[in-house]
């Protein structure tokens, strides 16, 4: 089985983001294996593992530092990469169509995994397109997965409290969300060995992909202000639980 | 940063680490220090994680890796904000076992590397005496060789991993006649009859048990020889400095997170109006304690460099330990001042790191003793 996994190279939540300029960023901060990818990579090693002389293959679309995001995915158990290597920020239509022509040059795959979005752009799109590009089923926020031969069935979380249940024929895409696995850190000598796994770089251009209609500009980059209230509640110790029972259920949405 | 030190394989190693830390050590870190030791099971899964045997030879589980990844794992370990962690995993890793790596021969690597690798045994290096620290030649304890076996006697101080190891490596004078020329190190498993180790109390480094030894005519079979006889004076000496190395990124590691909670702090703490943060006295002793953390780590980074060059690095290594030991003790110092009354209180970090860190101005060579070997390299 042949399984391709579409992985991104995205800033690290923890860092510090400085805007530069109207619509730029400092990129000398740490950048990470986008997480909702990573169950992407657990579940494409796990399947795998699962089903035996199978291939994984992680792809990704970004600058040349991606390098380092597809040698963690070649860690956590991927056997080879393939960069598709472009300076420009790529939205959903790029990259879907990008994703398209460099899986479609190395062989159609069984099964494509890949986060649900990245948390950089949380676009959300990405796993559609490439569907629809490639003719495939698909599904996303996928919490559940199992392969019966020829069909997968998974579980997706829709709204609070729902979850649907999908049965879909091979090929297909899944967009993983993070209740599917854990991922595993990798090893020490799982590290080692990626350093000799094959990436094959591919220059954007040379895919000649299809100029889209139209397609995203960011114009201008600004801090996210997090603004913060706080809030008494007043009245016997019984209402007071009620009224935070319901703060915290429809506010916070915590509960 | 610093990508020609740190490359893919070391930006991965440092994510895995840094996740490890954060779930499987971070947590834990109370009960451990209240406990006084840190569960066995952890370097289990250490080991299994490869992080125990970075440098050491991949025929016996190792990873052969670089100078960098060790320092990978010393900065990301020491992020857990207890130095006892720090202490006994890289004892375990840094100072101990590649005595064993470097001298030991391929039967005793396969009867012990392999387990200290895997994290099924844990290791320590038994050098310090009541009456000898640096100063490794005066050690009194004596190895005296009968028949096939020595006969071990004497005692140590202050040994790290010495009440839990399963093994540890031990300096002995095999001729005592000959000073520093007539020192031995063996291989000392815990159950050998005649040994015994009792828990020190400590300042600080709670979740390190530190213990005494002590050694009465403790038989060692000759095959617990560690390299050749009388020749341990410069095997500690030759692994004296690399982990010296070790102990300035863990200083520089330290300090960083103390820094990085003491912001945290000040941007929250709301004094006079504004936030603590805000005020110009403590900004400019959060600048001068940046510095002096950028100050450190770039002496490691250098020191590891040369390292890694293979260029003889001892006058570096001796000015990096003798900066950063100093360097962590005032930035613990200006951290917990900026948190006033609460840095005193046990349920802030910063009142265990301040406790921590004196030790390292003392522990793997005094700033005394490295001043000294700095004079001395320098020929002042």
């Amino acid at each position: 089985m042949k399984i391709c996994v579409c992985v991104k190279h995205v800033p690290d939540s923890a860092a510090k983001i400085t805007i530069k300029g109207k619509n730029q960023f400092d990129e000398s901060i740490n950048f990470i294996l986008n997480p909702y990818d990573e169950h992407a990579v657990e579940e494409a090693v796990r399947v795998k593992k699962q089903v035996g002389d199978s291939e994984v293959i992680a792809v990704s679309v970004g600058k040349k530092d991606a390098i380092n995001t597809l040698r963690s995915a070649l860690a956590m158990g991927a056997d080879r990469a393939i960069l598709i290597k472009t300076n420009i920020r790529a939205d959903s239509v790029i990259t879907s169509r990008a994703l398209k022509a460099a899986i479609g040059q190395d062989g159609k795959p069984d099964i494509i995994f890949t986060g649900k979005a990245s948390i950089d752009n949380e676009g959300f799109q990405t796993m559609y397109r490439l569907a629809a590009a490639l003719n495939m089923s698909v599904a996303s926020n996928v919490i559940a997965f199992s392969l019966d031969q020829e069909r997968v069935l998974v579980e997706c979380e829709m709204e609070a409290d729902a979850r649907g249940i999908i049965d879909m024929p091979l090929p297909c895409v899944i967009g993983t969300s993070k209740g599917l696995n854990k991922p595993s850190y990798p090893t020490l000598p799982a590290i080692m060995k990626a350093k000799k796994k094959e990436v094959k770089i591919i220059d954007l251009e040379s895919l000649a992909i299809e100029k889209p209609m139209s397609s995203i500009e960011i114009l201008e980059l600004k801090p996210a202000v997090e603004e913060r209230s706080s809030k008494e509640l007043k009245g016997q110790p019984e209402e007071v639980v009620m009224q935070l029972i319901r703060v915290l259920r429809e506010e916070a949405k915590v509960l | 940063m610093y990508r020609d030190i740190f490359k893919e394989e070391h930006i991965i190693l440092r994510e895995s680490l840094k996740r490890f830390v954060e779930n499987e050590i971070v947590p834990h870190v109370d009960r451990w220090e209240e406990e006084r030791s840190i569960p066995k099971e952890i370097f289990k899964q250490m080991g299994e994680m490869g992080y125990l045997g970075i440098r050491h030879p991949v025929e016996y589980g190792g990873s052969g890796g670089d100078i960098f990844m060790t320092l990978v794992l010393a900065e990301e370990i020491a992020r857990c904000r207890s130095a006892g962690v720090m202490a006994a995993v890289t004892m375990h890793t840094d100072m101990a076992s590649p005595h064993l790596a470097r001298k030991g021969n391929r039967e005793q690597k396969q009867k012990y590397l392999t387990r200290i690798i895997s994290g099924e045994i844990r290791c320590g290096i038994a050098v310090t005496e009541p009456d000898a620290g640096s100063d490794v030649a005066g050690i009194k304890t004596t190895a005296r060789r009968n028949g096939d076996s020595y006969l071990l006697n004497g005692s140590k101080m202050f040994i790290t991993n010495g009440y839990n190891a399963e093994i540890l490596f031990v300096a002995a004078k095999t001729s005592p006649e000959a000073g520093h020329r007539g020192i031995s190190i063996f291989i000392v498993e815990k159950d050998t009859y005649g040994f015994s180790a009792k828990k020190l109390e400590k300042m600080g480094w709670l979740a390190s048990d530190t213990a005494e030894l002590t050694f009465e005519d403790c038989r060692i079979p000759r095959e617990n020889l560690l390299g050749e006889e009388n020749r341990g004076f410069y095997y500690i000496m030759n692994n004296f400095q690399d982990e010296r190395l070790v102990i300035s990124a863990i200083c520089v590691s330290h300090a960083q997170q103390a820094m990085d909670d003491t912001i945290a702090y000040a941007q929250q703490r709301q004094t006079f109006g504004k936030s603590l943060s805000e005020h110009q006295a403590i900004r400019h002793k959060r600048a001068a304690i940046a510095l002096q953390i950028e100050a450190g780590r770039q002496l490691v980074y250098h020191a590891a460099r040369m390292y890694a060059w293979g260029l003889d690095r001892s006058k570096e290594i001796s000015i990096c330990k003798a900066f950063c030991a100093e360097m962590i003790n005032r930035v613990a110092y200006d951290c917990l001042q900026i948190h006033g009354g609460f840095g005193y209180m046990k349920e802030y970090p910063i009142e265990r790191m301040y406790r921590d860190v004196r030790v390292w101005s003392i522990g793997g060579g005094a700033t005394e003793v490295m001043k000294n070997d700095i004079a001395k390299r320098l020929n002042i």
